[in-house]
């Protein structure tokens, strides 16, 4: 049938445009998924809360900054690594988290979708100026030994450490999967996702559900400010360009698909670092999720006028 | 009677207005044309919202007018008048193409796509060395009016006379009707004839073009900018915040915030030279979460309630 | 030539189909009425017809132009109108304003005229007071009001949609009869859809039943009534 041939050409497409960069520029694949494995990870979060709660927070990228300011102190102050501090960096945002939900987003829900858009833009602008108040926007860094690691393979030199946002954008997507489809919460979660009133009618408690899924999509923004840290220098806003690229990745997954995240992701990705390895393009690879995430909703409007 | 003084009174308030130079220096000149600036776009933004959208754009559609105007005069030698006009008209153009892409989808794919303009904008100037003078930015010739301060106060003012009037048309117009029908039920709007894709795009390319309008006279003003001034993130903030606390949905509201709120900006920054802007961001977490209809709307409220007497015996109540 | 014809008319939910291969026609002057269980795809069927859906496969006529892919606000504009089961008042706008819409969009009136019009519009159906907030509206006003939204429109064909749903039998024998002259005196065709047979019966010339959303009968009242299969889909008999 047609969908069939359809997947096959993209299939066949994709693996000669991959086969392309390596033999050309190994480098664009590897350091394209690298990013794609930090963008999904921050995206997949901002996933769980629109598929299931849906809202869109735009303080997201704020809460990230967050995270990575709180873990920058704790470092700082007591000398532990990062990866020790992303435990209780995570609980700690994701109880922020959740008195923000209980303060501010709760009432919001109940009013109009759009002013909850405008409440999190303010959050996200307040967050990002206590920032400033408090750090400066001085940025900061925390220098570690491992993240320089690095492998030689024949001619070709890269660095490893970024895969260790894919492994966590993987995990993040098993672990989801099997939050949401093998235990009792997560199917609740599941069931509210996809038709409050009715979980309502059955006896789960949306609130609680609704409280409880922002708690935990914090508490992995949590752990990604930590260990993004690790690698990169902070300041105030640092958050709000993920805020965006996350959206953008959300939007062209679907609403409610976490894994296509990935997909959405290793596209940016690579198309970013495409971008980079042309010494005149690199300041446009900015620009690639605006124009994929206007291509998709081109897309889904002229799709949406045939129905 | 009451429809001829509240004339009268705008009237007045006008001319006073129009003769702030003849008694204020250069300084409150400037702080007046400031507010006056956020005031247009708060008005604009507001304008916009009126049909349910949010745009979080602003900024980005005020830095392309500036640098349309700018590198109009630099590049095509066209005359700062003709490029203030150009400047608007390719920042309508710009929201038409962009409109077109984004608005049947509206909500929050809109939003956030508005976001986004001014970091795209920024980034594309920032690139295109040559033609926009990259991070460096661009310096014009010469300032308009030669930088005299009454006369860029005027200017000023023109613009936002010009917005403030094409928002009172929205108000009084058919413009109305439809806005405010697409706002509350979509479907009963439709069901009534309303073709609602065109209609948002109209107000979105309008209020885009007023938006692109201020930038010009602003770089015109000043004379030079650079892509962070140009697209900065508080063209948005605190238009956003004023509509908000004077009171969305209305031209008053955003005027009467803006003037607040410019006012207290000025002592604000001296007070927290660092992050003030803080306050702007609570301000609007505070009204949407405890007054959503600002202090016009409050207003409104309170005089209702003293007017309940007058009301009729048997009146129906849901 | 029939006002209004469906051929064929379906509507699949990815698995559940709504409406099931429909095919009727509309006439000037008539009132149909539109019976069946909960279910059975009733308002999903006004909502194909007004333009608020669109179908999977099959026809609409209206006039005899082809509008099975035409929006909804080009259909409010060529003469169809309908009331909504669920009404959502435009809670910022005066019930004037709540019934000038249809005048000013679908009938390119200026804001003048279309008020005049209004104005008449509900001083036909007796609704007063038009300055008021549409909160301030007992569920007769709200129910007149919304007749009077879609007559606004001054349309050739018009849906009530369970307009008499809630109202006691005063005020359902005030809208029958409001109902009645309309459709007489402006030549509409007019389509409802209700449960209450006895308003079923003394309203409509002629009925359709629909049932998991085909049209399982056609025909007078008193004649559909006593039809099995309409018995059976009703478990029970009609009243």
């Amino acid at each position: 049938m047609a969908n069939k041939r359809n997947a096959t050409i993209v299939v066949a497409l994709i693996t000669a445009a991959v086969v392309a960069i390596l033999a050309w520029r190994p480098t664009v694949l590897i350091y394209g998924i690298q990013a794609a494995g930090l963008y999904a990870s921050i995206a997949i979060p901002m996933g769980l809360i629109l598929g299931i709660v849906h809202i869109v927070n735009l303080a997201h990228g704020e809460f990230m900054m967050v995270a990575a300011y709180a873990t920058y102190m704790v470092c700082t102050t007591f000398g532990i690594d990062p990866f020790v501090a992303m435990i209780p960096v995570a609980a700690v945002t994701a109880a922020f988290g959740f008195v923000i939900y209980k303060l501010t987003i709760r009432q919001a829900l109940k009013a109009p979708e759009l002013n909850q858009l405008i409440l999190t833009f303010g959050l996200g602008i307040s967050l990002t100026q206590i920032a400033n108040l408090v750090f400066t926007s001085q940025t900061r860094k925390i220098s570690f030994d491992y993240v320089s690691a690095s492998v030689d393979i024949g001619e070709l030199s890269f660095g490893v450490y970024n895969f260790v946002f894919v492994l966590i954008a993987v995990l993040m997507v098993v672990g989801l999967r099997l939050f949401l489809t093998r235990t009792t919460t997560g199917k609740a979660a599941l069931a509210v996702g996809q038709n409050p009133k009715g979980a309502a009618i059955v006896g789960i408690d949306v609130d609680k559900t609704y409280g409880l899924v922002f708690a935990l999509a914090t508490a992995m923004i949590g752990m990604m400010g930590a260990v993004f840290i690790t690698r990169s220098s902070i300041f105030p806003a640092v958050g709000s360009p993920f805020t965006m690229k996350s959206f953008c990745l959300v939007a062209m997954a679907g609403i409610g698909n976490i894994p296509g995240i990935l997909g959405a992701s290793l596209l940016l990705g690579i198309s970013e670092n495409f971008l980079k390895a042309f010494r005149e393009l690199r300041g446009w690879s900015d620009i690639v999720f605006f124009v994929l995430i206007i291509t998709v909703i081109l897309g889904r409007s002229i799709k949406g006028k045939k129905a | 009677m009451k429809f001829k003084s509240s004339y009268l009174a705008v009237a007045i308030l006008s001319a006073v207005v129009i003769a702030f130079p003849a008694f204020l220096g250069a300084y409150p000149l400037n702080v007046a044309r400031s507010i006056m600036t956020y005031m247009a776009l708060a008005i604009s933004w507001d304008m916009l919202l009126r049909s349910g959208q949010i745009s979080f754009g602003i900024a980005g559609l005020f830095g392309l007018g500036s640098y349309a105007s700018a590198l109009a005069v630099l590049r095509g030698g066209m005359d700062p008048f003709v490029s203030m006009i150009f400047a608007a008209l390719l920042a309508g153009l710009v929201a038409f193409a962009l409109g077109f892409a984004i608005l049947r989808l509206r909500g929050m794919y809109f939003s956030i796509t508005t976001l986004a303009l001014m970091e795209i904008f920024r980034i594309i100037m920032q690139n295109l060395h040559d033609f926009s003078g990259g991070p460096e930015g661009v310096v014009i010739p010469a300032v308009i009016f030669n930088g005299s301060s009454t006369a860029l106060y005027w200017l000023c003012l023109a613009g936002l006379f010009i917005t403030i009037g094409v928002s009172w048309y929205f108000e009084k117009s058919k413009m109305h009707l439809a806005l405010t029908a697409i706002r509350n039920d979509e479907t009963s709007a439709r069901s009534s004839g309303v073709d609602i894709f065109r209609y948002l795009l109209f107000a979105f390319v309008i209020t885009s073009m007023l938006q692109g309008m201020m930038g010009a006279i602003q770089i015109q003003s000043y004379g030079f900018t650079t892509p962070d001034t140009a697209f900065d993130a508080n063209f948005t903030l605190l238009p956003l915040a004023m509509a908000l606390l004077g009171g969305i949905h209305s031209t008053m509201g955003p005027m009467a915030g803006a003037v607040l709120l410019g006012i207290a900006s000025e002592w604000l920054k001296l007070k927290i030279p660092y992050g003030h802007l803080v306050v702007y961001g609570i301000i609007i977490i505070v009204v949407i979460l405890f007054m959503p209809q600002g202090l016009v709307g409050l207003a409104r409220r309170l005089m209702r309630g003293s007017d309940t007497k007058g009301r009729k015996a048997g009146a129906t109540h849901e | 030539m029939s006002k209004l014809v469906t051929t064929g008319l379906t509507k699949a939910f990815s698995g559940l189909v709504a409406v099931n291969n429909v095919s009727f026609a509309m006439e000037e002057g008539e009132i149909l009425g539109i019976i069946g269980p909960n279910g059975a795809g009733k308002t999903t069927f006004i909502h194909l017809v007004s333009g608020i859906l669109m179908p999977t496969s099959g026809r609409i006529e209206f006039k005899g132009k082809d509008i099975t892919y035409a929006p909804a606000h080009v259909r409010s504009r060529l003469g169809i109108a309908r009331t909504y089961q669920l009404i959502h008042p435009l809670e910022n706008l005066k019930v004037i304003e709540n019934v000038m819409i249809g005048s000013v969009f679908s009938r390119d009136k200026s804001l003048k005229e279309a008020r005049l019009s209004a104005e008449a519009i509900c001083a036909e159906l007796g609704l007063e007071r038009l300055g008021r907030d549409t909160t301030q509206l007992s569920i007769l006003e709200i129910k007149k009001m919304e007749i009077a939204r879609a007559l606004a429109n001054e349309p050739e064909v018009l849906f009530l949609d369970e307009v008499m749903a809630g109202l006691n039998s005063d005020e359902t024998r005030q809208i029958i009869a409001t109902v009645q002259r309309i459709a007489r005196e402006r030549h509409m065709a007019v389509g409802v859809v209700e449960h209450v047979m006895g308003v079923i019966r003394e309203l409509t010339q002629r009925v359709i039943v629909l049932e998991a959303g085909e049209l399982i009968a056609e025909g007078p009242y008193e004649t559909v009534s006593k039809n099995p299969r309409v018995i059976e889909a009703y478990l029970g008999g009609a009243a």
